[in-house]
């Protein structure tokens, strides 16, 4: 087994407002993506920022490839987009990013080879002889990525990356993601933008009210549940209540699904395996109901994430 | 550090803080030329023997007051370029989200905090001896006053010493304010100070009985404790003129036209506490710094 890149053990952060969050205990290995998700407010900067040594943990510890968080050594080995980014306004973005390459000990000559190329990466190019001043907000955090990565760190967190990017900029940071994942390094994504994290993390948690609510393998949390539908003619609430009855099984009807023009029907049920869905259309062909259309479909991240949180409290939207 | 320091004066640089009050400064310049032309100028002496003694004690007393004059300025400008290049240290920039950029790197705090008071201390230091040596040489021109290297140096470094003492402060009331709130509270702390030094000042020179000048006494006192950087101005000025032995000489201290000079010298110890507090000040910052969530 690989060493476990970013361990966090009971690590909690109480503000006095009762925000921050308590007790999270998560390991990520190294090389791996990991996807941290939650509602606004749920704590999940706080525990980034505690990882990279902007906030002091209350109580419990963490680690980075073996060094304590906050420490020197530890940030050696970080690179960091945070969620609330502005660069000197007064320094082109080349400045910018070669500010940070020197504060991370890159030498003059590593720095004039990596920082045209890593500008480049990110879509700024020739841009980078102006003045951050003159940079949009997407521009400015494209730049954050090129600072957090200019010190070519094996560890590297990124707070909400392309949450000002346009539908193109975001294909470019998550082609980029992708790029750092096939170099080996461990990324630690916070996102909201959860198309990203499902095509890029490994595995996830998801955060709320400051706690770990779950967490688990990207692929696995994907098919924990097979969602099957059906679309079916000569419906009718009767035929509904008997289909339920004789498989045993959780049908209805879906409430994104209306009825077609020709009157047919979606019916969902969540299923174990294909044989419940076979028996279920068997069952509806029994019933005298005609089935159009019928097959698995597969559960987004999205809907993960809604369900999750269903009916919980949200702090962010408590205010 | 020395990434820190650089990027602070590129900073002053590039925002033309320098610039902009290198211009205003020059400005003044100008504008005391002509009053020290003025004020200096040997004909006004009308009626004394230019020579005589009652004529280079007349040439004294304006060649003083236009030191004090230009240095009254000059402080406050070195005041404020001091306050106003360094409130947002910390607050400006967190709120901004600069900090939380820049933190991460594997930069010691307590480095970053003085590297950045460095930058302002060094630039701060510089101007207030460019401008010392600009109001010097002026009045040296129209109003020569006699004066020993040892007793200008001495006055030069009580001249800057409220740079690193109001960076410091400032700073530090940035690691517990907002930018807005530190700025504010910094400008109130300094007009405190003045406030306190002007007490003194004019209270000394009114006919007021020794039942009203206790109380005043010990109100300027106590703001001078506060904020001593006034304090400071009063001592350079003591040991620019050489107050000690020119007292029993001239009235320069007791002059009712002379609002710009003072009532008591601060002492040596004054200046050592006055050392002290900007030490306390750095290292109570430096302690918040370490400390604070970004």
């Amino acid at each position: 087994m690989s060493e476990a890149a970013i361990v966090a053990d009971g690590l909690t952060k109480q503000f006095g407002n009762g925000r921050g969050c308590r007790d999270v205990t998560i390991a990520v290995e190294a090389g791996e993506a990991f996807g941290f998700l939650g509602p606004n407010g749920a704590g999940k900067s706080t525990f980034v920022k505690m990882m990279v040594g902007l906030v002091m943990p209350t109580s419990g510890k963490g680690t980075l490839l073996g060094q304590p968080i906050g420490s020197l050594p530890s940030k050696r080995l970080i690179g960091y987009l945070p969620e609330l980014y502005r660069y000197q306004e007064w320094l082109t973005g080349e400045e910018v990013v070669r500010l940070h390459a020197r504060l991370c000990g890159v030498d003059r000559q590593a720095a004039d080879r990596r920082v045209p190329r890593l500008l480049e990466d990110v879509g700024i190019g020739l841009r980078g002889r102006d003045r951050v001043k003159h940079y949009s907000k997407g521009m400015q955090q494209r730049l954050g990525l090129a600072c957090a990565l200019v010190g070519d760190p094996p560890i590297v967190f990124l707070d909400e990356p392309s949450s000002a990017l346009d539908p193109i900029g975001r294909m470019e940071v998550r082609r980029l993601l992708e790029r750092l994942k096939a170099q080996g390094k461990t990324v630690f994504l916070n996102s909201h933008l959860l198309e990203d994290v499902e095509a890029v993390c490994d595995r996830i948690a998801l955060m709320n009210d400051g706690r770990i609510l779950r967490h688990g393998r990207v692929a696995d949390v994907l098919q924990q549940r097979l969602r099957w539908r059906f679309k079916v003619g000569g419906f009718s609430d009767a035929a509904l209540g008997w289909l339920r009855e004789e498989s045993g099984l959780p049908v209805g009807i879906p409430p994104d699904a209306g009825s077609d023009r020709d009157g047919a029907v979606w019916l969902e049920a969540d299923l174990a395996n294909e044989e419940q869905a076979g028996w279920l259309n068997a069952l509806i062909v029994e019933q005298g109901l005609t089935l159009y259309e019928a097959g698995p479909r597969s559960e987004r991240l999205e809907s993960w994430f809604a369900n999750a949180v269903a009916g919980l409290n949200h702090r962010g939207e408590r205010e | 550090m020395t990434v820190i320091f650089g990027m602070t004066w590129r900073e002053m640089l590039r925002k033309r803080v320098v610039l902009l009050t290198l211009l205003l400064t020059l400005a003044f310049l100008v504008a005391f030329w002509f009053i020290a032309q003025t004020i200096g100028s040997a004909g006004s002496i009308a009626g004394l023997d230019p020579n005589g003694g009652e004529a280079l004690m007349e040439r004294f007393a304006r060649g003083a007051f236009l030191l004090t004059l230009g240095y009254f300025f000059g402080a406050f400008v070195v005041a404020f370029l001091s306050i106003f290049s360094s409130f947002s240290a910390i607050a400006g920039e967190a709120e901004q989200g600069v900090l939380q950029a820049m933190l991460p790197r594997p930069v010691p705090r307590w480095q970053w905090y003085l590297g950045r008071w460095l930058g302002y201390v060094t630039m701060g230091v510089l101007y207030a001896f460019l401008l010392y040596v600009a109001i010097l040489g002026i009045t040296q021109w129209h109003a020569s006053v006699p004066r020993d290297a040892v007793s200008l140096a001495e006055a030069f470094l009580l001249f800057a010493m409220p740079v690193p003492i109001l960076a410091a402060v400032s700073m530090l009331g940035s690691g517990f304010l907002s930018a807005l709130g530190n700025g504010v509270f910094m400008t109130m702390l300094y007009g405190a100070g003045w406030l306190g030094g002007m007490i003194e000042k004019l209270g000394g020179q009114m006919p007021l009985g020794a039942v009203v000048l206790a109380p005043l006494s010990k109100i300027s006192g106590l703001i001078a404790l506060v904020m001593p950087v006034d304090g400071l101005q009063g001592k350079m000025l003591a040991v620019l003129f050489d107050y000690g032995s020119l007292g029993s000489l001239m009235p320069v201290g007791a002059n009712p036209m002379n609002q710009f000079a003072f009532g008591q010298v601060p002492s040596a110890s004054f200046v050592v506490y006055a050392g002290i507090y900007g030490l306390a000040a750095l290292g109570l910052g430096l302690w918040r710094f370490e400390r604070k969530d970004l």
